[in-house]
């Protein structure tokens, strides 16, 4: 187990910039040794970057490129993030993905694309011919040739994952802190020096997860291996009527009219449209566009024309941390005891374990010494899918405490119960939107309007009767 | 899990439902409930502290609390029973509803089942609207909420999406606000209120009314900084800090469409009969469920009105 350190103390074994999916699930990782560990971020939450927007689907790494460290690295993440969401409680739905081609061209790639597979280890995928494809999705629009089928891609709750790591990483012992902005590091002989917007932290290693900054935290050290252009990712989320619309993740077929945009239901029971790519200079420009939203409709009205007559419940953004690379950018900097963990794409989150170990591993290259290894202690987050029972459904638990009974968040069915067990949790919501993550609360049909002033005084109390 | 049965089960505690109840009750009805999903009955009167409801159904005009609370006490007179953050998740049978509240979950069985769900407004994201996401965004429903109920700072300056009846609601509750309203915008030509409101309301609080003007986007990171529109004579930006979402209204049909009632899909509501039956025996549809939006009292004397067409 990680060592507890006293709240004075500022100097730690390692530390790790960035408490996205990725820096969270390292942070977590090796804080099973007996090592002092500090995860900051600038933020005030955990995965509230990139990590939020998330496409939340767990990749077979079917069409990574083959040999890649990226190829390696979802493949075996694929499996330990599957089995971890079993043991602590995240949500997953089983779903399978049909990559559907509407021309020549596409249906001509879905063999070659099954080849790929093959290559990347994946074995499972089979063709799928018209008549079985609109069996499988009756809903689909006219037009569709075929499909080459990926059972083995799920879909999966992106943000419990990361507030999952995050909180077994702290009751291991390592310490979150959280809104803290790293400014500038200094580095001497045996130590980095982070000098922060809450003063200064010391560590002997250091991780850069830091993902669309991440080349600026590497240039503090001199190095120059990439450039992170902030990719804008919009995605439209469709109200809970139409998740019976959808059975199966709907990817497109990568074609010379480039990359189209995928049709998935949610485990939260939406239908989610997206993500439009568009490289962006401004690293903070997290607003949607005229144009995005206009492409979206356009394309989503073509895959499937009755999900367009549905509700828009949410419009995400996300912008992900391209690089001029296609595969992920990991690498050791040892004289520097410094490890960069860069360019992750939306894969990253089906990865992120696999990510963790390879980062440990190239930190005990650079020298550092892991010590005693424990058990992590066992932790369950809520379950927010509506493939399991949710609390509202739940007799006994209503029973022994009524507010679990108590319906807040009418769409999306989030009880006062809930809210007020998320306020009291170990690495509590500091907003509306971290509270959304969490319960989902306000983040269904009408966006707040019932339960925003309700929600709001929850929160500002911590919890007490409002 | 607990069982039981009553004669009229009603869902939703607003005047169309609270209404219906008392009309249920008076015609000879033993067990009539009505249920809620909010801690307190009343729906949406309940935020709107103007006067002006009342005129037809209760013959004097009072404020929306007011309004509120007469149909509530006139209910339990009557000997309806209300349940209150209750809600009614599905079906558990063509008349029957499966609930949930603190007191656990419950099967209810009735001989009718009235749907009052009511309506709501669409927001920026039903109408996919581009743009930053900054503090300052409502529709006139969270505006009220938090203008009456909760008493929270809204901004200075505000631009009103939509010219409708509720549109000028908003204009006078972003004044009770102290917010002065720099324009109303409304892709159609003309507005779509009575002139005497438009006129009186324009007069009274001096905003512009602009016509065939779209809203495109909002700007500004942490606070609305204004709304870029598109004009007959071109692209503009309105500065502004806050943005009210008015009319445009969905109904609440989900109970509706998870019983796979039919529904209409230019209202997305129930169909109905001329006795406001649904297409399932013995489940009707009232209120702003239907083609939305009216007013407080044409909902309450439409919930009044199915006793004479009905029992």
């Amino acid at each position: 187990m990680a060592k507890r350190v006293a709240p004075h103390v500022r100097t730690f074994d390692v530390a790790i910039i960035g408490a996205g999916v990725v820096g969270a699930a390292i942070a977590r990782e090796l804080a099973r040794f007996d090592l002092s560990i500090l995860l900051i971020d600038a933020k005030s939450d955990v995965g509230a970057g990139t990590s939020k927007a998330n496409t939340a689907i767990l990749h077979t790494g079917f069409d990574t490129v083959p040999g890649s460290l990226e190829s390696r690295l979802v493949s075996r993440g694929y499996f330990l993030l599957r089995d971890y969401a079993r043991e602590v409680g995240i949500s997953y739905e089983t779903c399978g993905a049909l990559l559907v081609a509407w021309s020549a061209e596409e249906f001509a790639n879905l063999s070659k694309i099954q080849e790929k597979a093959i290559a990347n280890g994946y074995l499972e995928s089979y063709l799928v011919d018209v008549a079985d494809l609109y069996a499988k999705e009756p809903h689909l629009g006219p037009g569709a040739l075929g499909a080459l089928a990926v059972p083995g891609e799920w879909i999966i709750d992106p943000w419990s994952t990361t507030l999952a790591y995050a909180t077994q990483a702290k009751a291991a012992g390592a310490v979150l802190q959280l809104s803290t902005r790293v400014e500038r590091i200094a580095q001497s002989s045996h130590l980095h020096t982070l000098h922060t917007s809450q003063g200064e932290f010391e560590a002997r290693y250091l991780v850069n997860a830091a993902g669309l900054y991440s080349d600026v935290i590497d240039r503090e050290f001199g190095f120059e291996d990439f450039v992170v252009t902030p990719r804008r990712g919009e995605l439209m989320v469709f109200d809970k009527l139409s998740r019976s619309l959808v059975s199966h993740i709907l990817l497109p077929v990568p074609s010379s009219m480039g990359k189209g945009v995928l049709v998935s239901p949610t485990v939260f029971g939406n239908v989610m449209l997206g993500p439009t790519a568009e490289n962006l200079s401004d690293k903070s420009a997290t607003e949607s566009s005229i144009t995005g939203l206009a492409f979206l409709q356009e394309k989503g009205r073509k895959i499937m024309p009755a999900l367009l007559d549905e509700e828009i419940t949410a419009i995400y953004v996300g912008l992900r941390a391209a690089t001029e690379h296609s595969d992920f950018q990991i690498s050791l900097h040892a004289p520097q005891r410094y490890v960069t963990v860069g360019g992750i794409r939306s894969t990253g989150l089906t990865a992120s374990m696999a990510i963790a170990e390879h980062v440990r591993d190239l930190l005990t290259q650079a020298g550092l010494d892991l010590g005693k290894q424990d058990a992590l202690p066992a932790i369950h987050i809520p379950r927010l899918g509506e493939a399991t029972l949710r609390p509202y459904q739940n007799e006994p638990l209503i029973a022994a405490n009524p507010s679990y009974g108590e319906i807040i968040c009418h769409c999306e069915r989030v009880t006062r119960g809930e809210i007020v067990a998320t306020l009291a949790s170990p690495i509590p919501p500091q907003d509306q939107a971290g509270l959304g993550r969490r319960t989902r609360a306000t983040l269904g049909r009408c966006q707040g309007f019932y339960c925003h002033a309700e929600v709001r005084a929850l929160l500002e109390s911590k919890g007490g009767v409002s | 899990m607990k069982k039981s049965e009553v004669d009229v089960l009603i869902v939703g505690a607003g005047p169309a439902g609270l209404a219906a109840a008392i009309a249920a009750k008076q015609s000879g009805f033993a067990r009539v409930r009505v249920l809620d999903r909010e801690r307190e009955a009343g729906g949406v009167p309940r935020h709107s502290l103007h006067t002006g409801y009342g005129l037809r159904d209760l013959h004097r005009v009072m404020s929306g609390p007011k309004y509120a609370a007469r149909y509530i006490s006139k209910a339990l007179e009557a000997g309806v029973e209300i349940s209150t953050s209750t809600t009614a998740l599905d079906w558990a049978g063509d008349l029957a509803l499966a609930l949930t509240s603190p007191m656990g979950l419950e099967e209810v069985s009735a001989s009718q089942i009235l749907l009052a769900t009511g309506a709501r407004e669409r927001g920026r994201n039903a109408r996919a609207i581009a743009g930053t996401r900054p503090v300052g965004i409502y529709t006139t429903g969270s505006l009220q909420q938090s203008v009456y109920l909760r008493h929270q700072e809204i901004g200075t300056r505000a631009v009103i999406i939509g010219a409708e009846h509720v549109s000028f609601s908003a204009v006078m509750t972003l004044a009770h606000a102290g917010v002065q309203t720099v324009a109303m915008l409304t892709p159609e030509a003309r507005h779509q209120s009575y002139f005497p409101l438009h006129w009186g309301t324009a007069l009274r609080y001096r905003y512009a009314l602009r016509t065939k003007t779209k809203l495109l986007e909002i700007l500004g990171r942490e606070r609305v900084s204004g709304v870029r529109v598109a004009t007959p004579s071109g692209e503009e930006v309105i500065e502004c800090d806050t943005v009210v979402f008015s009319a445009d209204w969905i109904p609440d049909n989900e109970l509706a469409r998870r019983g796979s009632l039919q529904i209409s899909e230019s209202t997305k509501s129930p169909i109905v009969n001329h006795l406001y039956e649904t297409s399932r025996s013995g489940v009707f549809a009232l209120g702003n469920l239907l083609m939305p939006i009216k007013s407080a009292d044409q909902c309450a004397l439409e919930g009044s009105s199915l006793l004479s067409k009905n029992w």
